[in-house]
């Protein structure tokens, strides 16, 4: 069985008969451990449809998805909790960091494992680990609302990884960054990557950390092309 | 296991705080609405333990002295004394008036009660300073709540009383406070006429020849008399002898005098149950009303809040946290918010009753069942933010 995260002929479609829309047709992708690929294409393409089914948030309408040697969904059959799966085996950053206002930075990375019920003292252990390898330690007892947007990112992508899960899912990271603490972000979701064999799929619209990916899906009308990473990206 | 709530109200504590005062305010007008019924009920159930006795005889079918008008002869106080199983009697008047008294106006129970007669029905039990009336007419034992002093002089109708002795908590069913006047000056401030009455009335008895038949000069004498004197009094108090029961001594009594008497039990329930039932219903009403505002601000300030973490509450959903930890936290913050107000409306409640004119009784039970009713109200009135809650989707963090 393969490591990382694969989906085979993934098939969404919202609706029924004429009305039909076919968000997913057929999809196929494969992340290995310590890989970072991109998802790029247009507005409309399936990109946030994809990252729902790949996070476990809807369910394809066929198609089979296994994250390392356990299977998500097989042609209509899916694991009995969704919720738990994303608690203890996938992390998500999203465009915009999402903090939780009312916690300080160590909490907020901690809150995961808390909540999946590690004790208070190793949890935070856990994130100032983390915090430490993201250079964002020192900010550990500040709130959200103290951080740069930069730092606020760091954050997050420290509570993508607090429960070591073996995929994240990286919604326009960058989006909200210039391109220096762009190209940083990503650099640093590589080097994540490679110390926790962590498979990260990245989708983006941000032309400049595009030619960073060595793997590169392309998504059009519901279906991925896989390309090379550093071609020119597609319009 | 962090607290979710507990952090979400420290951070944010400010909104959290003003409202709970201001919700607390509403709370500490709820309980204080409650003291006012526990007042009213306390003043009556005082004025029946203070007047000492175990029977009230009143005019046949009549809930008087307190509820009904009552009128009976003052001689009926001797005929009862008689009875089996009467230890003393004594006859009693009450007239509620207003007083002048220092350029303001006093609201007071009158009481007449038999002047040096102390342990008898009717008379103030204890006295917080100078002494029991002693003379038969001008003396006056005022409660503490009417404002006099020792040696004040007050004017009761015609005749001016001087102030002998304070007592305290001897109040009317209504709350006034009560002045303890001679028997004999209570009778006549109760049915005195005016002069210019008196003298049309004596005009007419002269005219009637039925009352002034010639040859009989002494009979129009004897009908202005009568009709200038006073020998009725409201009630006749009754203590019974140890060994007897009320319904024992009352029994005889309502069959041979016949009148009607009321035990404590009886009186108690034509206080509580009739006189103030009105008032405890209008109490009532307030009450339900001020727990639906109560349960609508909470509702509004829980939602409202909820609502502006959609995202938050999303991306806790997305990132696996169960629905019972989000429920629990809305909970917790909705009970969070009916703790800083019901702590805030009890310290304020406990602050402003001594101001009321009227006594509010703030009972611990009272505060026990408040603080049950708030939590309860405040859990209910999170339901809709719950239900909010649990409505949104995770993928709603996921852009797209």
């Amino acid at each position: 069985m393969a490591d990382g995260i694969r989906i085979e002929n993934l098939v969404k479609t919202y609706g029924e008969g004429e009305t039909a829309v076919h968000a997913l047709q057929g999809v196929d992708m494969h992340v290995a451990p310590g890989e970072v690929v991109g998802l790029i294409g247009p507005s409309g393409s399936g990109k946030s449809t994809l990252l729902k089914c790949l996070g476990a948030v809807i369910e394809p309408t066929s198609g089979r998805m296994t994250i390392g040697e356990q299977t998500i969904y097989d042609n209509g059959w899916k694991i009995p909790d969704l919720r738990a799966l994303r608690r203890d085996r996938i992390g998500f950053i999203f465009q915009s960091p999402y903090l939780i206002p009312f916690l300080d930075v160590t909490d907020n990375v901690a809150l995961l494992p808390m909540l999946a019920g590690v004790t208070n003292i190793k949890a935070r252990a856990r994130a100032v680990e983390l915090l430490t390898a993201l250079d964002v330690v020192h900010r550990a007892k500040a709130m959200p609302s103290q951080l740069s947007g930069g730092e606020q990112q760091r954050v997050a992508i420290a509570r993508a990884l607090v429960s070591r899960p073996p995929v994240i899912l990286a919604d326009e990271p960058t989006a909200p960054l210039d391109g220096e603490r762009a190209l940083a972000v990503v650099k640093i979701l590589n080097d994540m990557a490679a110390r926790y064999q962590t498979a990260i799929i990245i989708v983006t619209h941000d032309e400049k950390i595009i030619p960073t990916f060595k793997r590169l899906y392309h998504i059009r009308d519901g279906r991925t092309h896989e390309e090379d990473g550093r071609a020119e990206p597609a319009s | 296991m962090i607290s979710l709530a507990g952090r979400d109200i420290l951070h944010s504590w400010g909104k959290f705080v003003f409202t709970g005062i201001g919700l607390g305010l509403l709370i500490g007008v709820t309980l204080t609405m409650a003291g006012v019924y526990r007042g009213m009920v306390d003043d009556a159930q005082a004025m029946l333990d203070n007047s000492g006795a175990d029977l009230w005889v009143v005019q046949r079918n009549t809930l008087g002295p307190y509820a009904e008008p009552s009128s009976i002869n003052d001689d009926v106080e001797r005929s009862v004394r008689a009875m089996p199983g009467v230890a003393r009697a004594a006859n009693v008047t009450y007239l509620t008036m207003q007083i002048g008294h220092a350029g303001r106006d006093v609201r007071v129970m009158v009481v007449g009660i038999e002047a040096a007669s102390p342990g008898e029905p009717g008379q103030p039990p204890h006295l917080v300073a100078g002494r029991q009336i002693v003379r038969a007419h001008y003396e006056a034992v005022a409660d503490v709540k009417t404002g006099f002093r020792l040696g004040d002089v007050v004017q009761v109708r015609r005749n001016r009383y001087k102030i002998v002795g304070l007592t305290s908590r001897m109040v009317s069913s209504g709350g006034d406070p009560m002045l303890f006047i001679p028997l004999k000056d209570a009778q006549q401030a109760q049915f005195l006429k005016d002069s210019d009455a008196i003298v049309r009335q004596r005009a007419r008895t002269a005219r009637n020849p039925a009352l002034n038949p010639p040859g009989n000069p002494g009979m129009v004498d004897a009908v202005t008399a009568s009709q200038t004197s006073n020998p009725y009094v409201n009630a006749v108090l009754v203590q019974i002898k140890e060994g007897f029961s009320p319904d024992q001594v009352a029994e005889p009594i309502r069959r041979w005098q016949r009148l009607t008497v009321y035990t404590r039990a009886e009186m108690e329930e034509i206080l509580v149950d009739k006189l103030i039932a009105t008032s405890a219903r209008q109490i009532g009403m307030f009450l339900v009303i001020l727990s639906i505002v109560s349960a609508a601000i909470v509702a509004f300030i829980i939602y409202t809040l909820t609502m502006g973490k959609i995202r938050e509450i999303a991306v806790l959903k997305l990132i696996g946290t169960r629905n019972r930890t989000i429920s629990f936290m809305i909970l917790q913050q909705a009970l969070g918010l009916g703790l800083i107000g019901f702590v805030v409306g009890k310290i304020a409640a406990t602050f402003w009753a001594p101001i009321f004119p009227k006594y509010v009784l703030l009972l611990s039970s009272d505060s026990v069942r408040g603080f049950i009713a708030v939590m309860v109200i405040c859990a209910i009135a999170s339901l809709l933010a719950i239900r909010a809650a649990l409505r949104i989707d995770p993928a709603e963090a996921i852009g797209g």
